[in-house]
């Protein structure tokens, strides 16, 4: 048969021996060669993407009260892909040194929700979630408050940390 | 149960029966260490495809993108050092292995009746592997790869009658470029190993019909070996040799970074890889019209003569004792293989490293102008003048009465009777006329430049006045060469302190033997010899040029991506020292296009190196090579050895 091939036969025989040590090279060999693949196939699947402050803009003519959106370039490195892209994010201006600033992510299922000055409420157009503006949640799937974003000021340029989170739970939780 | 699965499987598929055919052999003579190439060549082939898929995990075949890819994953993937130093080691085992089998093979005579066809699709695995190690190494695009494809293009052009066509196919256009990338992507991952892993079945197949050929000595084919598991035990061992071998090797000698691809650089040597060196020194014989006998007939006849081996030498004497001519053959050929591969090996380039690339456009240029110094391109003099302030000329000269002192002002009593050709040499090459010349040559000016430099510095020999640029504000950035990738911020070329963020340069892994070469020519004359020279630099706060090597601390830093960055922007923007009025200010290598990025990223793999960091550091190595490398040798001696202590241990109770 031939699992008595590959295994040793029931005796202290020469072939015997010989059988049984070949496997276990071989088996030591592929086991080795296995280390490499599986990091190969991990690779950075669990690295948390760096976080960078970006310059938004400046924020001195920006209406008091009113979400505005702000678009901006951004360098993104993305392994070894390294470009600039335009992001945006929500700002409320609430006084020159107080401000919210929201990603424009939909926590829902990521969509981009928009601001409607009528009914002063954010509105996810995918699957209808509403927000206030102070980001809670008024209706809508939505299973968390909007994600505020960390900002700094430098005179009256907005600087803003861009990161972005994982949607659909009711944590927030970075990606 | 196990039988159980076994049976239901045999009853649909031969399982057993494949696993009988391919292990169950009787040997005439017996096992020997002499027939292990064959299966190792197989094993090793194995590692080469599962390595080889697994860096498409991480690899693109682009022309931007294919070196930094790969170097991701050599540094920024959990033992993607090990993925990619085993596929490279592996080329190399796999070709010697193939040349050992070969040997064997052709000693033994074992390609002689009935096995014709077995040596027949042998020899085709030997080209489809040598095919494959040739076009492996060109995928990255770096320095290295690009110059083995431009071999290989050229090599093909030079085919008579169907030179152009096969050298257009292969390329994919006209010119090298993404689609040849995308040619030898195809051939090495797709067509290559498919025809080999389909060549091998049948090696496989046509071996196992007729065994091996065993001793030519009648005498000794009566005692018979076993192939499994006698002669697999031998294989094994050797496999498991191998293996480690070619991890150490990964640990101790990883793959050159030959830095990205720069077709501007003059110094890169371009040599294959060293299983084809015999034919890049034979290839050097070959000249003019005789070359295509070096690219091609000798090639063509190799293989013939290989191809119809079994057919010409007929007689079936398998003794190499009485095959003389054979033998003679053999042995002329393997000492030509090695001889031409040393003298290769060791081969310095026919042109010198001077860094003195030939201005062919500005040459030409002169010999229409040639000789009459008042045929002056006005409209290029003030180029050029721009030029002398943006190329850091005035950081050293004075021009106009403003800019440095450490060279000779540009007066016309100094520039008076120096003909043009005289003048490109000066800048392309200082150290042609004056070999202890601290200027720095400007090698990756392009031509154009050089001859508008040229002749603003003939007008100001006439004692026309022609504006240079001012110090601190450089015209918008030159024209970029093409193919060369695009600069985004055109900077003054001196400002005070470095500026702006790091430049692409930043992120390529340079090579630092082209790192130090271009130092020597543009960094040396300041930073001193391995940048620890303390040049006087009157005025400076220092007082010197501050030395490289060590580097200041505060650019210093273990990790090398940070230190890159520290100090990219200083050989990118340039920046003026502190102190009341320096005389020399570090030229902004980057925004004059002085230096290309490519050039900037090889002198700082070597910065770092002289600082003791390594440019291409492996920041996520899962686990140190060479720990790794250590451990794996323990594993194997603690498991294989407690084994067979175990085992003699068990086989003397029996005895007893
Ligand atoms: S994604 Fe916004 S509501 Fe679903």
């Amino acid at each position: 048969m031939a699992d008595n091939l590959f295994f040793v036969e029931p005796t202290t025989s020469r072939r015997g021996f010989l059988k049984l040590i070949t496997n276990l090279m071989i088996g030591l060999v592929a086991a080795v060669l296995t280390v490499p693949l599986v990091g190969g196939l991990i690779g950075s699947s669990f690295r948390l993407k760096k976080s960078r402050w970006a310059d938004v803009g400046n924020i001195s003519s920006l209406p008091l009260g009113q979400p505005t959106s702000m678009k901006f370039p951004y360098k993104t490195e993305d392994a070894y892909v390294r470009e600039t892209v335009t992001h945006d994010v929500w700002v409320i201006k609430h006084s020159s040194s107080e401000l919210t600033v929201f990603s424009p992510i939909c926590p829902h299922l990521g969509c981009h929700y928009n601001w409607h000055p009528d009914e002063n409420e954010f509105i996810c157009p995918c699957h209808g979630s509403v927000y206030a503006l102070t980001g809670k949640v008024l209706g809508g799937p939505a299973p968390r408050a909007l994600d505020t974003l960390p900002w700094k000021l430098e005179k009256d340029r907005l600087f803003v940390e861009w990161e972005t989170f994982r949607v659909g739970i009711p944590q927030k939780i970075r990606t | 149960m196990l039988s159980k699965i076994l049976k239901w499987i045999n009853e649909r598929w031969p399982l057993t029966t494949v696993i009988r055919w391919s292990l169950e052999e009787e040997m005439p003579g017996g096992t020997s260490y002499a027939y292990i190439f064959g299966s190792c060549v197989l094993i090793v082939f194995l590692f080469q495809v599962i390595t080889g898929v697994w860096q498409l995990l991480y690899f693109v075949p682009t022309t931007d993108r294919g070196y930094e890819s790969l170097n991701y994953l050599r540094t920024e993937i959990p033992f993607g050092w090990l993925i990619h130093g085993l596929h490279y080691w592996g080329a190399s085992a796999m070709i010697i292995l193939v040349g050992l089998h070969l040997s064997q093979v052709y000693i033994w005579g074992a390609y002689k009746n009935p096995r014709q066809l077995t040596w027949l699709i042998g020899v085709g695995n030997l080209l489809l592997t040598l095919a494959l190690g040739f076009t492996g190494p060109i995928l990255p695009w770096d320095e290295r790869g690009y110059w083995e494809a431009e071999v290989a293009v050229s090599s093909a052009g030079t085919a008579p009658f169907l030179g152009t066509v096969a050298r257009n196919l292969l390329a994919g256009g006209t010119a090298l470029g993404q689609m040849t990338v995308s040619r030898f992507f195809f051939l090495h991952v797709a067509i290559l190993p498919g025809i080999l892993m389909a060549f091998v079945i049948l090696h496989l197949v046509a071996f196992r019909k007729f065994g091996i050929s065993g001793p030519w000595d009648e005498a000794k084919r009566k005692l018979t070996g076993l192939f499994w598991p006698d002669q697999v035990f031998k294989d094994g061992v050797a496999v498991t040799l191998i293996f480690m071998a070619l991890i150490g090797l990964s640990a101790y000698r990883p793959p050159l970074y030959s830095g990205p691809l720069d077709v501007l650089e003059t110094f890169y040597v371009p040599k294959p890889e060293w299983y084809f060196l015999f034919f890049y020194q034979t290839l050097k014989a070959f000249h003019g019209v005789f070359e295509p006998i070096g690219t091609i007939g000798i090639p063509l006849l190799i293989t013939l003569l290989l191809i119809f081996l079994p057919f010409y030498d007929r007689s079936p004497e398998r003794n190499p004792g009485r095959r003389v001519t054979a033998m003679v053959c053999y042995a002329i050929f393997v000492t030509w293989v090695i001889t031409m591969a040393i003298l290769g090996y060791y081969s310095k380039p026919e042109a010198s490293t001077s860094g003195a690339p030939v201005a062919t456009e500005a040459t030409q240029a002169v010999s229409s102008s040639a000789g009459d110094p008042t045929l002056q391109n006005l409209e290029g003099a003030k180029r050029g003048g721009q030029l002398v302030a943006s190329l850091g000329c005035t950081a050293c000269h004075r021009v106009n009465g403003q800019g440095g002192v450490i060279g000779p002002e540009f007066t016309s009593a100094l520039l008076k009777g120096k003909s043009r050709q005289w003048l490109i040499t000066q800048i392309r090459n200082p150290k042609a006329h004056f070999p202890n010349s601290i200027m720095p040559a400007f090698i990756s000016a392009t031509d154009q430049q050089v001859n508008d430099i040229v002749d603003f510095l003939l007008a100001t020999a006439q004692g026309k006045s022609v504006a240079a640029g001012r110090l601190a504000k450089g015209p918008s950035a030159p024209p970029v060469p093409a193919g060369l990738p695009q600069k985004t911020t055109p900077t003054p070329s001196v400002a005070p302190g470095p500026h702006g963020p790091p430049q692409e340069a930043s992120f390529a892994i340079g090579n630092v033997e082209l790192g130090a070469t271009i130092f020597h020519q543009s960094c040396e004359s300041c930073h001193g010899a391995q940048g620890k020279g303390k040049v006087p630099n009157p005025g400076s706060a220092d007082g010197t040029v501050p030395p490289l090597n060590p580097i200041d601390p505060t650019l210093f830093n273990k990790n090398a991506q940070t230190f890159v960055n520290d100090i990219d922007p200083y050989i990118q923007h340039g920046s003026i020292p502190e102190g009341p009025n320096p005389v020399l200010h570090m030229l902004s290598f980057g925004d004059s296009e002085s230096l290309t990025q490519q050039m900037i990223a090889n002198v700082e793999a070597y910065v770092l190196h002289l600082n003791g960091v390594n440019r291409a550091q492996i920041t996520r190595p899962g686990l140190e090579p060479r720990t790794f490398f250590w451990l794996v040798v323990v594993v194997f001696g603690f498991v294989l050895g407690g084994f067979w202590v175990w085992k003699g241990r068990r086989r003397e109770k029996i005895n007893r």
